[in-house]
C-alpha cells in the first residue's frame, strides 16, 4: 500500500508541468548560490592569506624599537572563513573579520561586510542557506499543499474507501512521496557541496562529519513541514483553503517570528551603544591601575608590595625594570576591565538567545537556523570563541613583550631598544574553532527542540489520518 | 451595475467576515510594528540625549579645571589630561556628533540597526578607522525588524494575495459564473469592478488602521505631509499587487493554480529580486578588501613615523600662519604627531575613496534596477521616508568626517601657535549639527508603482478581449 502511494504520487508530480518548473528553478538557484559562495569563499580566503603574511612581516621588520612601542603599534588579528559557511553564512556579514590588538585596549573586529554594502543586502543574499531554509520549505507546500483535498475535491476518496484502504498506510505512502524529491534536492546539494570543498584548495577544517549533522538537520526541517503541510491538507476542506494556511504557517515560522523574536529580544535585554561602551570602560579603568601612570594612588600600593616581597628599599634595586613591570600589572588589569564588559555583552546575549529558543515553539525555522549556523561555524558563538582567542593571543603578547622590557632594562630608562631580531620569537596568532561534538553539545538544546518539532508534528499527522 | 456590484460586494465582504479579518489583522501587525518603530526611535534620541548630558556636565567639570588653572591653584588631574592643552580638550572632551532621527524615523529600521546615531571624533583618532556601525547582536541585523516597512512591503501583499485569488475561480468552481455571464457585463469588467472594490475597502481599512495606530499608539509629532506620502505610496504599491491579481484572475484557472502563480510572484519580486541584484552589484562593483586595506595602512604608518621630524618641518614649511605667532617654538610629542597624522591621511586619501567610489557605483546600480521589483521601490522609498537609508548614512558620515577635520584644525590652530586653551576660548568650539539632504524620490516612486499598475490593468483589459472570443465558459 505505502509503495503503491508512492509511485503514484511521485508519477503524478512528475508528470505535473509546474512542478517540474518549479523543481528546476529551485536546483538551477541552489546551483547559482554554491557557485557563487564557492567564488566568495575562495576570495576571501586568499585575501586573509596575504594579509596575514603581510601583517607578520610588517611585525617582523620593526627594527630596533622599545618593546612598548611596539605593543602600541600593534598587530593584527585576521578572521579565517570556514569551509562550511559555503553552505551556511551565518552572521558573517555582520560581523567584523580583524581585529587590532594593542596595549591597553582590547578591540572589537571591525570591517562587516554589510557596512560596506547597498541597502539592498538587508533583503538577503541568493546563498545556499537562503535556498535550504525559505525555498524549499516552500516547495514543499507547493508539492503537497492538495495532497489530501484534491482526492477529496476531484471524488476519489469515496472510491479508495470503498476499496478498504489502511488510512496511515495511505498517508504514508503520501508522505514518502512528499519526501523523496525533497530528500533528492537535499543530498545532490551537500553532495556538491562536499565534493567542491574537498577539491578547493587549503580548505582547513573540512570534515565529512560537519557536512553530515548539517545534512541531517536541514532534513529534520523539512520532515517538519512535511508533517505540517500534510496535516493542513488533511484537516483543509479545499486545496485553495489549505494552500493559504499552509502559506500563513511559512510566513509566521520563516519570517515574522525571528523578526519578532529579534525585537523584543533588542527591547528586553539591550546592548549598550558603541559609545557608551567605551565610556563604562573608561570609568573602569581611571578607578584602576593605569601603567602609564607612576603617581597614582594604585601605583603607589603597587610598589610597596613589590619592594616589600624583594625586601629592598628602593625600586632602583629591583632586578628587574619596575617601569615595565608596573606596565604588565596595569595590563593585567585592563584585561580584566575588559573581559568583565565582554562577559556583559556575553550575558546579554545569552538572554536573547533564550527567547528566540523559547519563541521556536511557534517557529521550527528559527532551531534550524541556529544549528545550521552552529555547525558551519559562523554564528555569533564562532565569532565569539574567535575574538576571544584574538584576545588571549592580545594578552600573551603583552607579557611577551613587557617580559622582555622588565629584563633587559632598567629603572626609568625608557629609551631601551629591543633588538631587531626580537620580534621574531613572539609566536604566530594560531587559532582552530571548536569540534564538531563541542559545539553540537552546546547547542544540545536546539537539537532537543527540533526533535520535539519532528516527533510532535509527526504524531499529529499520524494521528489525524485516523479520521479520514 | 456598478451600484449593485458595490452594494452586494460591501455586503459579502461583511458577510464573510473578510473585513473584520482584515482590521483586525491589520491592526495588529501596524500595532505592533509601530510600536517596534517607536521604542527603537526612543532608545535612539535616548542614547543621544545622555551623550549630550554626558558632555555638558564633562565640560563643566573642565571649565572649572581651567579655572583653577588659571588662577594658579594646585590641581589634582594627571598632567596629561589638564585641558590648557588644546590636544587634552581635542581628545578628551569631544563634542557630540548626532544623527537625530526624522520624524517618521519608525516607519522604517533601514540601516539604522547597523550604524551608529552619534559618534565623538577626537582630534588624534584617524578618519578612517572612526566606527560608524553599532554594537548590535548580529543575529537581529540577520533577523531585521519587525517594522512598519516589513509589514508594507512583506505582508500586505501577501494579505492581498488571500484577498483576491479567487475572485474569478470561485464563481466557476460553485457554479455561479454561469449565472454571471447571463448578466449584461463583460466578465473582465466585472472582475475589475470586483477588485476595485476590493482595493477600495482594504485601502480604507489600511488607512483607516494606522491612522488609529498612530493616534493610538501616540506617534509625535505626527507629520501630515509625510504621513500622507507614507499613505500615498502604500496605496500605490497594494494598487500594483491588485493589478497582478486582476491578471492572474483572468488568465489563470482554479483558484489553487491562482493562489501559487500569485505566491511565485510574490517570491520572486520580494524575495529573489532583492537577492539577486544585491549579488550582481557586489560581483560588478567588489568592493576592494578591507584586510589588503589594513595592510597598507599599516605600511604608511610604518613608514611616517620613521619620517615624523622631517614631516613635521615640511609641515611648518606650508602653514607657516601656524608658527607665526609663536615666540616659543617649542616642540613636542603632538606636533610632530599631529602633522605626520596627516601626511598619513592624505596618503590613504585614495584607498579610503576608493570603497566610498565602489559604494556610489552599486548604489547607482541598484538605484537604476529597483524598478525591476515594487518591493525594493517601496522599501527604499520607506527608508528615505524614514531617513534611515544607506545614502542617508553615508551623508552622516561626510558631516562627521568634515566635522572631524574642523575640530581638529580648530585645536590645532592653539597647538602649532603655543597657545594655551582658556576659559574665554569654550564659547569658540566647533559644534555639529547634521542636515539631511533633501533628496527624496518618492512622488517618482510612487508614480511609477502607479503607471505600472494602471498599465498592467490596461494589458489585461486588451489581452483579455482578444481571447474573449474563445469563451469563458468553454473549459
Amino acid at each position: 500500500m505505502i509503495t503503491k502511494t508512492f509511485y503514484k504520487e511521485s508519477k503524478e508530480l512528475w508528470r505535473d508541468g509546474r512542478v517540474r518548473i518549479t523543481f528546476t528553478i529551485v536546483v538551477l538557484l541552489l546551483g547559482i548560490a554554491v557557485w557563487i559562495s564557492a567564488r566568495q569563499y575562495q576570495n576571501i580566503n586568499e585575501q586573509h592569506q596575504i594579509a596575514q603574511k603581510a601583517e607578520r612581516e610588517v611585525w617582523d621588520n620593526q627594527g630596533e624599537k622599545n618593546p612598548h612601542s611596539a605593543a602600541h603599534y600593534g598587530t593584527y588579528a585576521f578572521k579565517p572563513k570556514y569551509p562550511l559557511s559555503l553552505v551556511d553564512q551565518g552572521v558573517d556579514k555582520y560581523v567584523g573579520t580583524s581585529i587590532f590588538l594593542e596595549a591597553h585596549k582590547r578591540n572589537e573586529a571591525q570591517f562587516s561586510a554589510a557596512a560596506d554594502q547597498t541597502g539592498l543586502s538587508r533583503f538577503g543574499d541568493l546563498t545556499p542557506d537562503f535556498i535550504l531554509l525559505f525555498i524549499i520549505p516552500l516547495l514543499i507546500i507547493l508539492l503537497g499543499y492538495n495532497s489530501f483535498t484534491k482526492e477529496r475535491e476531484m471524488g476519489t476518496l469515496t472510491l479508495l474507501k470503498s476499496q478498504g484502504i489502511v488510512p496511515w498506510k495511505w498517508a504514508l505512502g503520501k508522505w514518502t512521496a512528499l519526501f523523496f524529491p525533497v530528500l533528492v534536492i537535499t543530498t545532490l546539494l551537500f553532495l556538491i557541496t562536499g565534493i567542491v570543498l574537498s577539491n578547493l584548495k587549503d580548505f582547513g577544517v573540512f570534515h565529512w562529519g560537519s557536512l553530515f549533522s548539517l545534512f541531517l538537520v536541514y532534513i529534520g526541517y523539512y520532515i517538519i513541514f512535511i508533517n505540517i503541510v500534510l496535516f493542513i491538507s488533511l484537516k483543509a476542506s479545499k486545496s485553495g483553503i489549505a494552500l493559504v494556511l499552509s502559506l500563513s504557517v511559512w510566513i509566521l515560522a520563516c519570517l515574522a517570528a525571528p523578526k519578532a523574536a529579534s525585537n523584543i529580544a533588542e527591547t528586553k535585554y539591550p546592548y549598550p551603544t558603541r559609545q557608551e561602551f567605551a565610556s563604562n570602560v573608561l570609568k573602569d579603568k581611571q578607578n584602576g591601575l593605569d601603567g602609564h601612570n607612576p603617581w597614582s594612588k594604585e601605583s603607589k600600593m603597587l610598589e610597596q608590595e613589590v619592594l616589600a616581597e624583594y625586601g629592598v628599599d628602593s625600586i632602583h634595586k629591583l632586578p628587574f625594570n619596575f617601569d615595565a613591570y608596573r606596565m604588565q600589572k596595569g595590563e593585567e588589569h585592563e584585561a580584566e576591565i575588559y573581559f568583565k564588559h565582554y562577559n556583559y555583552l556575553k550575558e546579554q546575549y545569552s538572554k536573547q538567545s533564550n527567547l528566540y529558543q523559547s519563541l521556536a515553539i511557534v517557529s521550527p525555522y528559527l532551531p534550524t537556523r541556529f544549528l545550521s549556523m552552529a555547525i558551519a561555524r559562523t554564528d555569533y558563538t564562532a565569532h565569539w570563541d574567535f575574538s576571544d582567542a584574538a584576545e588571549d593571543y592580545r594578552i600573551a603578547t603583552q607579557k611577551f613583550l613587557n617580559t622582555n622590557f622588565a629584563e633587559n632594562s632598567s629603572y626609568g630608562e625608557w629609551g631601551y631598544k629591543a633588538d631587531a631580531d626580537f620580534w621574531e620569537k613572539l609566536p604566530d596568532f594560531d587559532y582552530t574553532p571548536p569540534e564538531l561534538n563541542a559545539i553540537l553539545s552546546t547547542n544540545a538544546s536546539s537539537l532537543y527542540i527540533l526533535g520535539a518539532w519532528i516527533a510532535i508534528s509527526f504524531g499529529l499527522f499520524l494521528i489525524t489520518t485516523k479520521t479520514i | 451595475m456598478l451600484r449593485y456590484n458595490f452594494k452586494y460586494e460591501l455586503r459579502l465582504l461583511l458577510r464573510s467576515r473578510w473585513i473584520q479579518i482584515l482590521s483586525l489583522i491589520l491592526l495588529v501587525l501596524f500595532g505592533f510594528s509601530t510600536f517596534n518603530g517607536i521604542e527603537k526611535v526612543e532608545k535612539r534620541k535616548n542614547d543621544i540625549l545622555t551623550a549630550k548630558q554626558q558632555v555638558k556636565e564633562s565640560d563643566a567639570a573642565m571649565l572649572k579645571l581651567l579655572d583653577s588653572v588659571e588662577r594658579g591653584l594646585e590641581v589634582s588631574a594627571s598632567p596629561w589630561t589638564i585641558p590648557t592643552n588644546p590636544m587634552n580638550v581635542g581628545n578628551h572632551h569631544p563634542r557630540v556628533a548626532a544623527m537625530e532621527p526624522q520624524p517618521m524615523a519608525f516607519v522604517s529600521t533601514g540601516q539604522a540597526d547597523l550604524f551608529t546615531h552619534y559618534i565623538k571624533p577626537t582630534v588624534s583618532g584617524d578618519d578612517f578607522a572612526l566606527n560608524f556601525t553599532e554594537m548590535t547582536s548580529p543575529v537581529q541585523l540577520l533577523f531585521g525588524s519587525f517594522d512598519l516597512a516589513f509589514v508594507i512591503v512583506y505582508l500586505l501583499p501577501l494579505l492581498i494575495i488571500a484577498f483576491t485569488y479567487n475572485v474569478l475561480s470561485a464563481e466557476k468552481e460553485q457554479g455561479s459564473l454561469r449565472l454571471l455571464a447571463s448578466q449584461p457585463i463583460s466578465i473582465r469588467k466585472w472582475v475589475f469592478q470586483k477588485l476595485i472594490l476590493r482595493f477600495f475597502w482594504l485601502s480604507v481599512l489600511v488607512i483607516l488602521s494606522l491612522l488609529v495606530v498612530f493616534f493610538l499608539i501616540g506617534v509625535e509629532p505626527l507629520e501630515w505631509t509625510s504621513t500622507l506620502s507614507l499613505l500615498g505610496l502604500t496605496i500605490c504599491y497594494m494598487l500594483f499587487w491588485f493589478a497582478l491579481a486582476f491578471l492572474v484572475n483572468l488568465f489563470v484557472g482554479s483558484s489553487a493554480k491562482n493562489a501559487v502563480s500569485l505566491i511565485m510572484l510574490w517570491v520572486i519580486f520580494v524575495l529573489l529580486a532583492p537577492s539577486v541584484l544585491n549579488q550582481l552589484g557586489n560581483t560588478l562593483y567588489p568592493m576592494p578588501s578591507r584586510t589588503l586595506m589594513i595592510n597598507e595602512m599599516r605600511e604608511h604608518k610604518a613608514e611616517v613615523t620613521k619620517r615624523q621630524d622631517e614631516i613635521l618641518d615640511n609641515f611648518l614649511r606650508d602653514h607657516p600662519e601656524y608658527a607665526i605667532n609663536d615666540t616659543t617654538q617649542s616642540r613636542n610629542f603632538y606636533h610632530s604627531y599631529m602633522a605626520s597624522q596627516k601626511v598619513v591621511k592624505e596618503a590613504l586619501e585614495p584607498i579610503v575613496s576608493s570603497y566610498e567610489l565602489q559604494l556610489h557605483k552599486q548604489q547607482e546600480w541598484s538605484k537604476k534596477l529597483q524598478w525591476l521589483s515594487p518591493a525594493i521601490v517601496a522599501q527604499e522609498s520607506l527608508n528615505q521616508l524614514a531617513g534611515t537609508s544607506t545614502a542617508d548614512y553615508e551623508d552622516y558620515r561626510d558631516q562627521v568626517i568634515g566635522f572631524a577635520e574642523t575640530w581638529r584644525e580648530h585645536l590645532m590652530a592653539y597647538l602649532y601657535n603655543n597657545k594655551p586653551f582658556g576659559q574665554q576660548d569654550y564659547s569658540s568650539l566647533p559644534n555639529f549639527q547634521f542636515s539631511y539632504a533633501s533628496n527624496t524620490t518618492m512622488g517618482v516612486s510612487a508614480l511609477v508603482l502607479l503607471l505600472v499598475a494602471g498599465a498592467l490593468l490596461v494589458f489585461g483589459f486588451a489581452v483579455q478581449g482578444k481571447s474573449q472570443k474563445r469563451g469563458l465558459l468553454s473549459n
